[in-house]
Protein backbone atom coordinates (compact mmCIF):
# COMPACT_ATOMS: atom_id res chain seq x y z
CA UNK A 1 0.00 0.00 0.00
CA UNK A 2 2.91 2.06 1.20
CA UNK A 3 4.63 1.02 -2.19
CA UNK A 4 1.85 2.05 -4.53
CA UNK A 5 2.21 5.86 -2.68
CA UNK A 6 5.49 6.06 -3.26
CA UNK A 7 5.16 4.79 -6.58
CA UNK A 8 2.30 7.82 -6.63
CA UNK A 9 5.20 10.35 -5.58
CA UNK A 10 7.87 8.86 -8.33
CA UNK A 11 5.33 8.89 -10.73
CA UNK A 12 4.73 12.84 -9.96
CA UNK A 13 8.29 13.39 -9.72
CA UNK A 14 9.42 12.50 -13.19
CA UNK A 15 6.46 14.52 -14.08
CA UNK A 16 8.28 17.21 -12.68
CA UNK A 17 11.44 16.74 -14.28
CA UNK A 18 9.56 16.71 -17.85
CA UNK A 19 8.10 19.87 -17.14
CA UNK A 20 11.41 21.58 -16.04
CA UNK A 21 12.73 20.00 -19.16
CA UNK A 22 10.14 21.99 -21.11
CA UNK A 23 10.32 24.79 -19.25
CA UNK A 24 14.30 25.09 -20.20
CA UNK A 25 13.39 24.62 -23.73
CA UNK A 26 11.29 27.19 -23.82
CA UNK A 27 13.98 29.19 -22.22
CA UNK A 28 16.09 28.69 -24.82
CA UNK A 29 13.81 29.44 -27.24
CA UNK A 30 13.12 32.97 -25.76
CA UNK A 31 16.68 33.86 -25.47
CA UNK A 32 17.65 32.59 -29.01
CA UNK A 33 14.73 34.69 -30.64
CA UNK A 34 16.70 37.25 -32.17
CA UNK A 35 19.73 34.97 -33.30
CA UNK A 36 20.22 35.05 -36.50
CA UNK A 37 22.68 33.37 -39.34
CA UNK A 38 26.14 34.18 -39.11
CA UNK A 39 26.86 34.08 -43.18
CA UNK A 40 24.74 36.01 -45.47
CA UNK A 41 21.45 33.93 -46.35
CA UNK A 42 21.99 31.55 -43.91
CA UNK A 43 19.06 30.27 -41.05
CA UNK A 44 18.62 31.70 -38.15
CA UNK A 45 17.62 29.38 -34.83
CA UNK A 46 15.03 27.13 -35.15
CA UNK A 47 12.47 26.64 -32.97
CA UNK A 48 12.76 23.76 -30.54
CA UNK A 49 9.92 21.90 -29.27
CA UNK A 50 10.16 19.02 -26.07
CA UNK A 51 8.96 15.34 -27.34
CA UNK A 52 6.93 13.62 -24.60
CA UNK A 53 7.12 10.00 -23.94
CA UNK A 54 5.45 7.87 -21.37
CA UNK A 55 6.76 4.39 -20.53
CA UNK A 56 6.38 2.24 -17.72
CA UNK A 57 9.76 2.53 -15.46
CA UNK A 58 10.17 -0.53 -13.17
CA UNK A 59 12.03 0.49 -10.20
CA UNK A 60 9.34 3.51 -9.58
CA UNK A 61 6.57 0.66 -10.57
CA UNK A 62 4.58 3.04 -12.48
CA UNK A 63 3.92 4.75 -15.69
CA UNK A 64 6.20 7.60 -15.87
CA UNK A 65 6.90 10.18 -18.28
CA UNK A 66 10.04 11.73 -19.70
CA UNK A 67 11.43 13.81 -22.67
CA UNK A 68 13.05 11.76 -25.04
CA UNK A 69 14.75 15.14 -26.83
CA UNK A 70 13.51 17.96 -28.80
CA UNK A 71 12.09 18.19 -32.08
CA UNK A 72 12.49 21.16 -34.56
CA UNK A 73 9.28 23.34 -35.26
CA UNK A 74 9.81 23.36 -39.37
CA UNK A 75 7.34 26.14 -39.57
CA UNK A 76 8.86 29.18 -41.99
CA UNK A 77 11.46 31.73 -40.68
CA UNK A 78 10.38 35.66 -40.59
CA UNK A 79 11.83 37.83 -42.92
CA UNK A 80 13.38 41.30 -41.80
CA UNK A 81 14.27 44.21 -44.91
CA UNK A 82 17.85 45.59 -43.42
CA UNK A 83 20.39 45.43 -46.04
CA UNK A 84 23.04 46.52 -43.67
CA UNK A 85 23.06 43.65 -41.68
CA UNK A 86 26.19 40.92 -41.90
CA UNK A 87 23.24 37.90 -42.74
CA UNK A 88 21.48 39.83 -44.95
CA UNK A 89 20.75 37.97 -48.57
CA UNK A 90 21.41 39.86 -52.60
CA UNK A 91 17.91 41.09 -51.58
CA UNK A 92 18.58 42.75 -48.67
CA UNK A 93 16.35 40.74 -46.15
CA UNK A 94 17.62 39.18 -43.16
CA UNK A 95 15.58 35.98 -42.33
CA UNK A 96 14.81 35.65 -38.23
CA UNK A 97 13.86 33.09 -35.95
CA UNK A 98 10.07 30.86 -35.97
CA UNK A 99 9.97 31.61 -32.33
CA UNK A 100 6.95 33.41 -31.27
CA UNK A 101 7.56 35.21 -28.07
CA UNK A 102 3.22 34.58 -26.96
CA UNK A 103 3.50 30.57 -27.82
CA UNK A 104 6.66 30.62 -25.85
CA UNK A 105 5.03 32.18 -22.63
CA UNK A 106 1.41 30.14 -23.29
CA UNK A 107 3.96 27.52 -22.86
CA UNK A 108 5.34 28.52 -19.91
CA UNK A 109 2.26 29.11 -18.38
CA UNK A 110 1.27 25.76 -19.18
CA UNK A 111 4.03 24.29 -17.94
CA UNK A 112 3.54 25.91 -14.38
CA UNK A 113 0.84 24.59 -14.26
CA UNK A 114 1.82 20.96 -14.83
CA UNK A 115 4.61 21.23 -12.63
CA UNK A 116 2.16 22.73 -9.53
CA UNK A 117 -0.45 20.26 -10.47
CA UNK A 118 2.40 17.28 -9.86
CA UNK A 119 3.81 18.98 -6.49
CA UNK A 120 0.27 19.00 -5.57
CA UNK A 121 0.20 14.78 -6.01
CA UNK A 122 3.58 14.55 -4.35
CA UNK A 123 2.21 16.57 -1.23
CA UNK A 124 -1.32 14.58 -1.04
CA UNK A 125 0.40 11.42 -1.57
CA UNK A 126 3.20 12.60 1.76
CA UNK A 127 -0.01 13.29 3.41
CA UNK A 128 -1.62 10.24 2.91
CA UNK A 129 1.45 8.12 4.56
CA UNK A 130 1.97 10.78 7.42
CA UNK A 131 -1.88 9.53 8.24
CA UNK A 132 -0.64 6.04 8.03
CA UNK A 133 2.51 6.52 10.14
CA UNK A 134 0.04 8.32 12.76
CA UNK A 135 -1.84 5.17 13.23
CA UNK A 136 1.56 3.84 15.31
CA UNK A 137 1.31 6.56 17.39
CA UNK A 138 -1.67 5.90 18.95
CA UNK B 1 -10.25 -14.49 15.72
CA UNK B 2 -7.23 -13.86 17.21
CA UNK B 3 -5.57 -12.16 14.76
CA UNK B 4 -7.57 -8.88 14.55
CA UNK B 5 -6.21 -8.08 10.99
CA UNK B 6 -8.78 -11.57 9.69
CA UNK B 7 -11.22 -9.89 11.34
CA UNK B 8 -14.16 -8.77 8.55
CA UNK B 9 -14.29 -4.69 9.33
CA UNK B 10 -10.31 -4.38 9.38
CA UNK B 11 -10.07 -6.72 6.14
CA UNK B 12 -12.32 -4.65 4.32
CA UNK B 13 -11.02 -1.55 5.69
CA UNK B 14 -7.22 -2.90 4.46
CA UNK B 15 -8.73 -3.69 1.05
CA UNK B 16 -9.93 0.07 0.85
CA UNK B 17 -6.87 1.70 1.89
CA UNK B 18 -5.04 -0.58 -0.83
CA UNK B 19 -7.47 0.21 -3.40
CA UNK B 20 -7.40 3.76 -2.46
CA UNK B 21 -3.52 3.93 -2.62
CA UNK B 22 -3.50 2.26 -5.95
CA UNK B 23 -5.80 4.96 -7.44
CA UNK B 24 -3.76 7.87 -6.00
CA UNK B 25 -1.04 5.75 -8.16
CA UNK B 26 -3.33 5.53 -11.42
CA UNK B 27 -3.94 9.72 -10.78
CA UNK B 28 -0.18 10.48 -10.29
CA UNK B 29 0.70 8.88 -13.58
CA UNK B 30 -2.23 10.59 -15.87
CA UNK B 31 -0.76 13.75 -13.81
CA UNK B 32 2.87 12.96 -14.80
CA UNK B 33 1.55 12.37 -18.43
CA UNK B 34 -0.36 15.69 -18.62
CA UNK B 35 1.98 16.23 -21.69
CA UNK B 36 2.40 13.29 -23.18
CA UNK B 37 0.59 13.02 -26.97
CA UNK B 38 -1.89 10.43 -27.33
CA UNK B 39 -2.24 9.41 -23.31
CA UNK B 40 -5.91 8.38 -21.87
CA UNK B 41 -6.14 8.93 -18.12
CA UNK B 42 -7.00 5.67 -16.26
CA UNK B 43 -8.80 5.35 -13.29
CA UNK B 44 -9.59 2.33 -10.89
CA UNK B 45 -12.61 -0.14 -12.31
CA UNK B 46 -14.71 1.09 -8.92
CA UNK B 47 -17.52 -1.36 -9.76
CA UNK B 48 -14.93 -4.37 -9.82
CA UNK B 49 -13.58 -3.29 -6.58
CA UNK B 50 -17.09 -3.08 -5.27
CA UNK B 51 -17.75 -7.03 -6.09
CA UNK B 52 -14.73 -7.81 -4.80
CA UNK B 53 -15.46 -6.02 -1.37
CA UNK B 54 -18.88 -7.70 -1.89
CA UNK B 55 -17.60 -11.31 -2.30
CA UNK B 56 -14.74 -10.55 0.77
CA UNK B 57 -17.73 -9.69 3.22
CA UNK B 58 -19.78 -12.40 1.96
CA UNK B 59 -16.89 -14.96 2.98
CA UNK B 60 -16.30 -13.46 5.74
CA UNK B 61 -12.97 -13.44 7.64
CA UNK B 62 -10.05 -15.35 6.11
CA UNK B 63 -10.94 -14.49 2.50
CA UNK B 64 -8.62 -11.72 2.10
CA UNK B 65 -7.14 -11.01 -1.55
CA UNK B 66 -9.54 -12.86 -4.01
CA UNK B 67 -8.62 -9.16 -5.83
CA UNK B 68 -5.53 -10.70 -7.30
CA UNK B 69 -6.11 -13.35 -10.13
CA UNK B 70 -3.07 -15.53 -8.97
CA UNK B 71 -0.80 -17.47 -11.67
CA UNK B 72 -0.44 -21.13 -12.43
CA UNK B 73 2.17 -23.29 -13.38
CA UNK B 74 0.74 -25.42 -16.18
CA UNK B 75 3.57 -27.32 -17.27
CA UNK B 76 6.59 -28.76 -15.94
CA UNK B 77 8.89 -26.37 -17.12
CA UNK B 78 7.23 -23.06 -15.46
CA UNK B 79 8.82 -20.91 -13.15
CA UNK B 80 7.18 -20.78 -9.77
CA UNK B 81 4.22 -18.43 -9.69
CA UNK B 82 5.24 -15.64 -7.06
CA UNK B 83 4.16 -16.06 -3.60
CA UNK B 84 0.72 -14.55 -3.12
CA UNK B 85 0.43 -11.36 -0.61
CA UNK B 86 2.96 -9.84 -2.67
CA UNK B 87 -0.17 -6.43 -3.05
CA UNK B 88 -3.64 -6.86 -4.77
CA UNK B 89 -3.89 -5.88 -8.52
CA UNK B 90 -7.18 -3.44 -8.80
CA UNK B 91 -8.66 -3.42 -12.06
CA UNK B 92 -8.45 -0.14 -13.71
CA UNK B 93 -10.10 1.38 -16.66
CA UNK B 94 -9.23 4.38 -19.24
CA UNK B 95 -11.46 7.52 -18.20
CA UNK B 96 -11.05 10.13 -20.49
CA UNK B 97 -11.57 13.63 -19.49
CA UNK B 98 -13.99 15.72 -20.40
CA UNK B 99 -11.85 17.16 -23.15
CA UNK B 100 -9.37 15.90 -25.82
CA UNK B 101 -6.89 18.08 -27.05
CA UNK B 102 -5.74 17.94 -30.94
CA UNK B 103 -2.80 15.93 -29.86
CA UNK B 104 -5.10 13.08 -28.12
CA UNK B 105 -4.48 13.72 -24.75
CA UNK B 106 -7.44 13.24 -23.09
CA UNK B 107 -5.99 14.63 -19.59
CA UNK B 108 -7.85 17.78 -17.40
CA UNK B 109 -5.44 18.38 -15.01
CA UNK B 110 -8.80 20.28 -12.61
CA UNK B 111 -10.54 17.02 -13.03
CA UNK B 112 -7.50 14.78 -11.78
CA UNK B 113 -6.85 17.44 -8.92
CA UNK B 114 -10.66 16.68 -7.66
CA UNK B 115 -10.12 13.19 -8.05
CA UNK B 116 -6.97 13.45 -5.97
CA UNK B 117 -8.65 15.50 -3.50
CA UNK B 118 -11.47 12.71 -3.11
CA UNK B 119 -8.85 9.90 -2.83
CA UNK B 120 -7.08 11.63 0.19
CA UNK B 121 -9.97 12.31 1.46
CA UNK B 122 -11.42 8.88 1.62
CA UNK B 123 -8.19 7.60 2.87
CA UNK B 124 -8.21 10.37 5.60
CA UNK B 125 -11.33 8.75 6.54
CA UNK B 126 -10.23 5.19 5.97
CA UNK B 127 -7.42 5.50 8.38
CA UNK B 128 -9.42 7.56 11.07
CA UNK B 129 -12.34 4.81 10.84
CA UNK B 130 -9.14 2.04 11.44
CA UNK B 131 -7.80 3.64 14.08
CA UNK B 132 -11.22 4.01 15.96
CA UNK B 133 -11.83 0.15 15.59
CA UNK B 134 -8.09 -0.40 17.37
CA UNK B 135 -9.75 1.29 20.18
CA UNK B 136 -12.49 -0.16 20.53
CA UNK B 137 -10.76 -3.43 20.60
CA UNK B 138 -8.30 -2.17 23.05
CA UNK B 139 -11.34 -0.61 24.84
CA UNK B 140 -12.29 -4.33 24.98
CA UNK B 141 -9.53 -5.87 25.57
CA UNK B 142 -8.68 -3.50 29.10
CA UNK B 143 -9.22 -5.59 32.22
CA UNK B 144 -12.37 -3.98 33.90
CA UNK B 145 -12.50 -1.39 35.90
CA UNK B 146 -9.46 0.10 34.93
Amino acid sequence: MSSDLMSAMGAAATGLRAQTVRIRISAENLANADTTAATPGGDPYRRKAPVFRTFYDREVGANTVKVTGSREDKSPFQEKYDPSHPAADARGYVKTSNVSSLIEMADLREAQRAYEANLNVIESSRAMMLGVVSLLKA
Amino acid sequence: MADPTQMSVFSLMKARLQMLGERQKVIAQNVANVSTPGYVPSDINQEAFSATLQRMAGHGSGAAGPTRTAMVATQAGHMAPPASGGGTQMATTKSPDSETTLDGNAVVVEEQMMKIAETRMDFETMVGLYQKSLGLLRMASRAPGR
